[in-house]
């Protein structure tokens, strides 16, 4: 197979990097921390409005893939707003969440009590106050033992 | 590299003057990413929210840094890059990319291997595992290689002798004397 490699440039980016000014590291992920602090409680209620989506009964003529890619969305946007504010108990069980959805048939048959228990663990998940590491890591197992019942044997590397 | 540990707290950078843009669906991820970024020193000048509109102004404007998202309803993350990196002339087409993913589906990962990005990070990640990644796109000095359908970083990096078991098939036959039914 033929391999063409293109001239090495340096990136505008590189150039910049090393000059003079700037901000140390310490002083930018402190900036940065700050900005997104401000940002906790708006992910909280995004966190909440897509576990009720998860929740919710579906429309009586919303078809299978659908519903799948419904629940999909859901599920990623919980790990997008949880993702930056260390939640990542919540994200670990929407991440297993969205490998099970991944994993469904688009055609029907996927046990939709799967998405309403990983829902309700994440509804619990977020109420639990932090030092409740008991409980976190208890729900996290159940979890994670519905995700090897369920998910293909060939998808279980991913997890 | 992971989780940001390997940053050192003292070390100072520059990139006050980076043009970057960043691409996601979700204003809300948008928003976080920019904030970041912000903290960071770099002043994001643009702000996409569809793949459509960033292809306009990669198109027309210079951009140092993208960060985009994999998952779009319009024109994917992966589609964006696989257009950038196919659009020389366009000087942007050997720009450093980011693309942040919440969750891959099975079915995309080799797409997200060789759309051409610098680098795929999936969530969660910290403000320091984002800056540690912008820190190594900018300091990335891969080739850029055309193979097959690919073209982007050469995505080797590991460059010293494999230690474990050898299972590519180039290296059987070639271990097995059989260089001469090679491709």
């Amino acid at each position: 197979m033929t391999v063409i490699t293109h001239t090495q440039r340096k990136s505008r980016l590189s150039e910049m990097l090393d000059r003079p000014g700037g901000v140390s590291v310490g002083v930018a992920l402190a900036q940065a921390r700050a900005n997104l602090d401000g940002l906790q409680d708006q992910a909280r209620a995004i966190i909440t409005e897509n576990i009720a989506v998860l929740l919710a009964k579906p429309e009586p003529d919303l078809i299978e893939p659908m519903r799948l890619d419904l629940a999909y969305s859901a599920s990623s946007q919980i790990i997008d707003a949880a993702s930056p504010f260390a939640m990542d108990d919540l994200c670990t069980a929407a991440k297993g969440l969205c490998d099970l959805l991944d994993a469904a048939p688009r055609h029907g048959g996927f046990d939709w009590r799967i998405a309403t228990v990983h829902a309700q663990a994440m509804k619990v998940l977020l109420s639990l106050p932090p030092e409740e590491q008991a409980a976190r890591t208890a729900i996290l197992t159940n979890l994670h033992e519905v995700l090897r019942k369920k998910l293909p044997a060939s998808d279980q590397s991913a997890t | 590299m992971s989780g940001g540990e390997s940053l050192r707290e003292s070390a100072v950078f520059n990139l006050g003057g980076a043009i970057t843009m960043i691409v996601d669906d979700s204003p809300f991820s948008l928003t976080l990413t920019s904030n970041a970024l912000t903290g960071f020193g770099i002043r994001p000048a643009y702000a996409c929210g569809t793949g459509t509109q960033a292809k306009k102004l990669l198109t027309d404007k210079p951009i140092d840094l993208l960060v985009v998202d994999t998952d779009m309803p319009d024109i994917d993350g992966f589609e964006l890059v696989r257009w950038l990196r196919r659009s020389g002339p366009n000087p942007n087409a050997f720009t450093p990319v980011i693309m942040t993913a919440s969750h891959i589906r099975r079915g995309r990962v080799a797409e997200a291997r060789d759309c051409g990005a610098n680098f795929v990070v999936t969530k969660p990640f910290s403000p320091a595992m984002l800056l540690e990644r912008i820190l190594w796109v900018a300091r990335d000095s891969r080739p850029f290689l055309e193979v097959g359908d690919y073209l982007g970083p050469d995505r080797r990096f590991r460059h010293s002798g494999y230690e474990g078991v050898e299972r590519r098939a180039d290296m059987l036959r070639k271990a097995n004397g059989m260089e001469s039914l090679a491709l």
